[in-house]
């Protein structure tokens, strides 16, 4: 399978890492607007860098390629890829608006190409084994859900984090995660309400989902905090508590002396010291589906409702009221 | 001074028999007449103390004592506030301090008109976890604050706890205020508005025990608090008290309670947190005694449980109208 990445920046860079070592697929091009990023991003997986898409496309002729750019870009360059009869992982969030994320799909279905979204999280081993224990009955339905995310202010290209219309903010790029899983795990969502302020260099959101099923969750995102990056889960539930945390749970820890220490990362990714990194297990999952043709673990229709429940979310926030949660249908670009 | 003569009234909340050892510990001190009507509740801790028992408080308020320690039911402090007042005696009142504005302002009008002092039972002011994050943020260290997350779960109490006409409110009562109070007290500010779920969900109960709040505060500073009675038979403690204070410039995690060592033992079914932290009760205790016997004002007020409790008020109001109320400043000052 051949597989292209565009994008060299933190997420493109992952990408190539994981698929760099996979037997089965060849790395043809990495794209990216800045030539050098591309030729580095592109070294890493011993592929060729490319600064124009369509000469990338016609020299190499991918069969999937993966959009790792950033979020505002997502629209463009699925539509171009999908006119190209490319199929398509697309990182998340999928776009910055429902109607984007559905003209995306529309486009998809229409040019018959597939279309994965990449919410690492639900590959996350420790985020499954949670899940995992739920789906058992173990300890009955979950009742009162808290998590967080909290992790340095990212510095992505031409600082496009810090731009709402680019990013969408904390609450869409950041928190997305966790109300893709807390969806995952507990099932549909009913209404959200947000308590949202910034500070130079920060963006703090406390949001509340409400569920059909009368469970409540109490999410946190935080950019340009202090600590070390956090991820924590608590699922308070029927007849027990499940917890995940990555600051009380580690299994290995690295400590330098102050000299040896580098500057910190441009973009936090939280890691485990797993066998694999869950983007590998990702993309080998999405490989898998489109190898054989089956439907993904996360499909475009949970990608799209993450984006409804975020945009509810920080529609909340400005208007200091709780939102509705609209569905948004599964077109199903797969069938 | 000499000994501070106290009397406690009802032992109905179990937080009196940690006050009562507090006291009893106090050289300061001096239990003097113990009320309750339900003699069974309070018998080891009368007779074989030489403490004498009152079945009716009223009767124990006759004699000479100058302070009084209220443990009733949450619908009783007001009664029971305001009879002690008339009898001139200082009061440290259970928290939530009542279950009505109304009743919590006749309260705190009571002991002004008598002249006694109100202390609020906010142990949690006193845990030295609390203490240091305030000089932390009183020193500047982490900006001005912008967001509050905080935790008071706990395990479901069962008794008149969950009967609403002797408690007045379930989960989201009996635990938005300890943190709402702290809240206050980081922010120097006042909840301004609240959004609030209010829900019964862990238990086969006829009250709330489970909740979200959330707070606007009148300075603009953001706060959510989980207030449920979510913890199960098998976690490793009650509950817990967390706070996490969001400022410009950096963050202050509270886990207050967090002072444990783990306990894994064939005996019992689950883990233990073994507590060795300090004890917040007996510090807030001494320090009701001292402020009572010095003649310094009691520095945590009426007022303060007051604007605790109206959040918890305001939360039951939010929950049932699903929308974003606001809270009537005016009625507190």
């Amino acid at each position: 399978m051949k597989i292209a990445v565009l994008g060299a920046g933190t997420m493109g860079t992952t990408y190539v890492r994981n698929l760099a070592g996979m037997e089965d697929v060849r790395l043809v091009g990495v794209f990216d607007a800045s030539r050098e990023a591309a030729e580095r991003a592109a070294a890493l997986g011993s592929t060729r860098g490319f600064t124009d898409l369509d000469e990338m496309l016609r020299q190499t002729d991918p069969d999937l390629v993966c959009v790792c750019l950033p979020t505002f870009l997502h629209k463009e360059y699925v539509l171009k890829l999908a006119a190209a009869g490319k199929d398509i992982i697309c990182e998340k969030p999928l776009a910055l608006s429902v109607e984007d994320a559905e003209e995306m799909e529309a486009a998809c279905a229409k040019a018959g190409v597939r279309l994965y979204v990449a919410h690492v999280l639900r590959f996350f081993p420790n985020y499954a084994d949670l899940k995992q224990r739920v789906d058992s009955g173990l300890v009955g339905a979950v009742k009162v859900a808290r998590a967080k995310r909290y992790s340095s202010f990212p510095r992505g290209s031409g600082n496009w984090f810090a731009d709402h219309a680019k990013s969408g903010g904390v609450i869409l790029d950041l928190m997305i995660h966790d109300f893709d899983f807390m969806r995952w795990t507990i099932g549909e969502v009913a209404s959200v309400y947000t308590l949202y302020r910034e500070a130079e260099g920060k963006q703090i959101a406390y949001v509340t989902m409400k569920f059909d099923s009368g469970a409540i969750a109490q999410v946190s995102g935080f950019w340009g905090y202090s600590g070390p990056f956090t991820t924590f889960v608590e699922l308070a539930c029927e007849k027990g508590v499940l917890r995940l945390d990555n600051q009380a749970r580690k299994s290995l820890e690295l400590f330098q002396d102050q000299a040896a220490v580098q500057e910190s990362e441009r973009v936090q990714v939280p890691s485990l010291p797993t066998l694999r990194d869950p983007y590998y297990y990702e993309l080998r999952h999405f490989i898998e589906c489109r190898r054989k043709g089956t439907e993904p673990l996360i499909t475009v229709g949970d990608a799209k409702q993450a984006v409804a429940i975020a945009l509810a979310a920080i529609e909340s926030g400005r208007r200091n009221e709780p939102v509705e949660v609209p569905r948004i249908a599964n077109k199903g670009v797969l069938a | 001074m000499d000994r501070l003569k106290v009397i406690m009234i009802s032992f109905a909340h179990q937080h009196a028999v940690s006050y009562f050892h507090a006291l009893q510990k106090n050289e300061h001190a001096e239990i003097v007449a113990i009320a309750d009507e339900a003699q069974e509740r309070v018998r080891e801790f009368t007779a074989p103390h030489g403490i004498p028992y009152y079945a009716d408080y009223r009767e124990a308020l006759k004699l000479d004592a100058d302070a009084v320690v209220i443990c009733a039911e949450n619908v009783r402090h007001e009664p029971i506030v305001i009879e002690a007042a008339k009898a001139g005696k200082h009061i440290l009142c259970e928290k939530p301090l009542g279950t009505t504005a109304e009743g919590m302002r006749r309260m705190i009008d009571a002991c002004k008109a008598y002249n006694v002092q109100l202390m609020t039972a906010f142990p949690c002011r006193y845990l030295p976890a609390v203490q240091q994050a305030k000089r932390s943020v009183e020193r500047g260290d982490i900006g001005d604050i912008i967001a509050m997350n905080g935790t008071n779960r706990g395990t479901m109490p069962g008794k008149w706890f969950i009967r609403r006409e002797l408690s007045g409110g379930g989960a989201v009562l009996d635990h938005t205020v300890h943190v709402m109070d702290l809240m206050h007290w980081f922010t120097g500010a006042t909840a301004k508005s609240v959004y609030a779920h209010a829900e019964t969900l862990f238990h086969p109960i006829d009250i709330d025990d489970a909740g979200m709040v959330h707070v606007t505060f009148d300075n603009g500073v953001a706060g959510v608090l989980d207030p449920s009675w979510s913890r199960p038979r098998s976690f490793p403690t009650w509950g817990d008290v967390t706070l996490e204070i969001v400022g410009t410039k950096g963050v202050i995690h509270i886990d207050a309670l967090n002072s444990v060592n783990e306990v894994y033992a064939n005996d019992v079914d689950h883990a233990i947190w073994s507590y060795y932290g300090d004890n917040m009760d007996e510090a807030m205790v001494n320090d009701f005694v001292d402020c009572l016997r010095s003649g310094r004002p009691v520095p945590i007020t009426g007022e303060d449980g007051m604007r605790a409790a109206m959040v918890a008020l305001a939360a039951y109001e939010s929950a049932a109208k699903g929308r974003v109320v606001d809270i009537d400043g005016a009625a507190i000052v």
